[in-house]
């Protein structure tokens, strides 16, 4: 009996009308305005490779170990290095990194024994090109160079 | 901008693999309790090894044997659920695969796996009878390896298109050729791999 | 293949797929028809196969963790998880409890959002897409707190073999509170909106019903076997992880049909809360990574080990040669065997019930290609 006056009287789905009738207010936007409005990038998030440079002597603090090449699954980074025939160090000559073919794992900023290599917060890495997909050592450092467009 | 990295390239991780030596033997225990007994009761010599590796027990039979033996651990013991079929490639054995069959019995929460060795272009029979669930998981043997399963309903290519020539997961195709070919094929250019 | 049809009308044979919204993904299903009824189907798969299990084959073992996240992508978490006790269990490694209790934590997270990506899409394939939108809502705080944690918000990579390669973040503890104590009252609203409603009830009730000795003649498990009364969970039947000290319940159907699996479903996701709150109670401290050498090579040997992933019981089948590579490794995919059973689900039922039936499996062809 119960059960057919709220079948008649349409409770069930008066109910479910009453749960989004209340989702009308202006509070519960949950929609973000994305280039205007910038999201909330964790500090962890797993983005864009940067090699890092000592801030002071503008340095890079890559030894051009190879562990990060070797650590990686798709096997994108390349490391060229040369002996430095003074020191007898290994010094840091090209870094490319391949973007396309990255998965953001993070296995090579693990493998990285003295913080060079990092993935950023940033998120933007589009390009026209896929060889704009590939990153070398001046790009790792300074950043990718968003094109910039006149409104 | 960049050069191109796919010239030098450390190929280190991307090399097939030397052909594998004869894997040293897994240091698995003997595995003797009342299920041993009544199989090797009813299957004598069809069964050469019961062993365990870490706590997970298995047995090697013949391949003719492996269908009963599932068919009675399913009607005496309850390992009424297959959970998978698989197989792995032995390039340099005489019989070549081996095809493992794992079991789950509800009833005694417990897990075996029957493991057996055929040799290349041999036929292993379809267990599709008594597990429905086997279906799939033959073809996808099949597929993969290109073991045939004698009495399968519906023996074809499951998850690799039905022109795809070889069986990917046999240890003598590598990526590298699967890849260059695919490319030279269907889209006329060299592959960059 | 079919019977007799009916009148002897000629047999229509429908394409359903591979772009097709409701087969949540690159699915393609022939169907045969005699008019509304379906008398027969066949699943073509494969249109996402990538071969992991062949790469595994030329990767190391942590190189190969990375690609497990990309078969279930909506519940990466648990296959990581799969995988790295899998390659302990092969090693012989023991994992901190720290370790242990974050990962069920997380994955425990991680079920409930597969959960909500499932109840929002099958939702919509029924009809009502308002569900779709608050189940996305919610689930966007917890790829918020995977974010915070680990960095990436699907394909987590989360877990490392031996233990966590991130400690939590500060707020770990009070976003994963703050987040259940916000859920709960959401899962309750969508029963408001999906539980009484009559088309709801109407499209579900006695549509794609599998019995019990169906699903274990077809290998299906997870919450379609629990649906058909089975009590069978691995975290209970045979805990890792450290689950079996954990209190909860293992929700069960009755009748095996496509309500009782959503209401198993909408349980589950309470029963997470529970496990979530009480691994947060009891979180030692101490260490997060396991004693693992620095090159993992496993001894030769072989190992299967399964965890009760959200689509039902997912496998890691290693074989190790005692290389730094693994033999062959095989994983046991909830979703593809589970899908097999569509046949046998949709014999008999209309059309639209097909649609039903794809949403209540809760595939991911992710996973069913590999």
């Amino acid at each position: 009996m119960l059960n057919l006056l709220r079948k008649i009287f349409l409770l069930d789905l008066i109910q479910g009308l009453w749960v989004t009738f209340r989702y009308q207010q202006p509070k519960y936007i949950y929609t973000e305005q994305y280039p205007a409005q910038r999201p909330k990038i964790a500090e962890r998030f797993r983005g864009a490779p940067r090699l890092n440079i000592n801030p002071e002597t503008g340095e890079t603090l890559c030894i051009a170990c190879n562990l990060c090449a070797l650590a990686c699954p798709e096997n994108l980074i390349v490391v060229g290095s040369e002996r430095d025939e003074k020191t007898k160090r290994k010094v840091l000559t090209t870094f490319t990194y391949d973007i396309s073919r990255c998965m953001f794992c993070g296995l090579c900023e693990d493998a990285c024994p003295v913080d060079a290599l990092e993935l950023t917060q940033d998120f933007e890495l589009a390009s026209y090109s896929r060889e704009g997909a590939i990153w070398d050592r001046q790009m790792l450092e300074e950043g990718p160079r968003p094109t910039k467009y006149a409104w | 901008m960049a050069e191109q990295p796919t010239e030098g390239k450390p190929p280190a991780a991307h090399k097939p693999r030397p052909p594998a030596k004869p894997p040293a033997a897994m240091a698995s225990t003997p595995w003797e309790d009342e299920l041993t007994e009544a199989l090797r009761a009813k299957f004598q010599d069809r069964i050469a090894e019961f062993s365990a590796y870490l706590g997970q027990k298995f047995l090697v039979a013949h391949p003719d044997a492996v269908a009963p033996i599932i068919e009675h651990l399913k009607l005496e013991f309850g390992f009424d659920y297959l959970v998978d079929i698989t197989a792995v490639d032995y390039p340099e054995r005489a019989e070549r695969f081996e095809l493992v069959y794992i079991l789950y019995s509800f009833a005694r929460n417990e897990r075996i796996r029957i493991k057996t060795r055929i040799k290349e272009g041999q036929r292993a029979a379809s267990v599709v009878g008594l597990h429905p669930t086997a279906n799939w998981l033959e073809r996808e043997v099949y597929d993969m390896f290109g073991i045939e399963f004698a009495g399968h309903p519906d023996l074809r290519r499951i998850l690799l298109p039905e022109d795809w020539t070889g069986h990917p997961l046999r240890k003598d195709s590598s990526i590298l050729d699967m890849d260059n070919r695919w490319v030279k094929e269907h889209l006329g250019i060299e592959s960059g791999q | 293949m079919p019977d007799g049809t009916f009148l002897d009308a000629t047999e229509l044979v429908l394409n359903m797929g591979p772009q097709h919204p409701s087969t949540h993904g690159v699915l393609r299903v022939i169907l045969k028809l005699d008019g509304e009824k379906v008398i027969g189907t066949e699943c073509v798969i494969g249109y996402l196969h990538r071969g992991v299990e062949k790469i595994a084959e030329n990767r190391t073992y942590p190189q190969f963790a990375p690609y497990v996240d990309r078969m279930d992508y909506v519940a990466a978490v648990s296959n990581g998880l799969g995988y790295c006790l899998a390659v302990e269990k092969l090693l012989g490694v023991e994992v901190p409890p720290r370790a242990q209790a974050i990962r069920v934590i997380l994955t425990e997270l991680n079920r409930i959002a597969s959960h909500l990506i499932w109840l929002g899409t099958h939702a919509l394939d029924v009809g009502a897409i308002t569900p779709l939108f608050y189940c996305m809502r919610e689930r966007e705080e917890i790829l918020n707190i995977f974010e915070k944690y680990c960095g990436a918000r699907l394909t987590t990579h989360a877990f490392r073999i031996g233990g966590l390669q991130y400690e939590t973040y500060d707020t770990f503890e009070s976003d994963v509170r703050a987040f259940c104590d916000m859920f709960l009252p959401k899962v309750d609203e969508y029963e408001e909106l999906l539980t009484g409603n009559r088309i709801w009830i109407g499209r579900l009730r006695n549509v794609g019903i599998l019995n019990a000795e169906d699903c274990k003649a077809y290998g299906v498990t997870g919450p379609l076997l629990r649906a058909a009364g089975v009590k069978w969970d691995l975290r209970k039947a045979q805990p890792y992880s450290g689950y079996e000290q954990y209190d909860f319940e293992i929700p069960t159907g009755t009748r095996g049909d496509s309500y009782d699996r959503y209401l198993v479903r909408i349980q589950e996701m309470r029963q997470s809360v529970r496990i979530i709150r009480q691994a947060l109670d009891g979180l030692p401290g101490g260490p997060i990574m396991g004693k693992v050498p620095k090159v993992i090579k496993p001894p030769v040997g072989e190992v299967y080990v399964s965890i009760e992933a959200p689509k039902g019981e997912l496998g890691y089948y290693i074989v190790s040669d005692g290389s730094t590579q693994p033999y062959r490794v095989r994983v046991r995919p909830p979703s593809f065997v589970n899908l097999q059973a569509l046949d046998k689900m949709c014999r008999g039922a209309l059309v639209a019930d097909v649609v039903v039936v794809i949403g209540t499996i809760d595939i991911v062809l992710g996973e069913v290609d590999r």
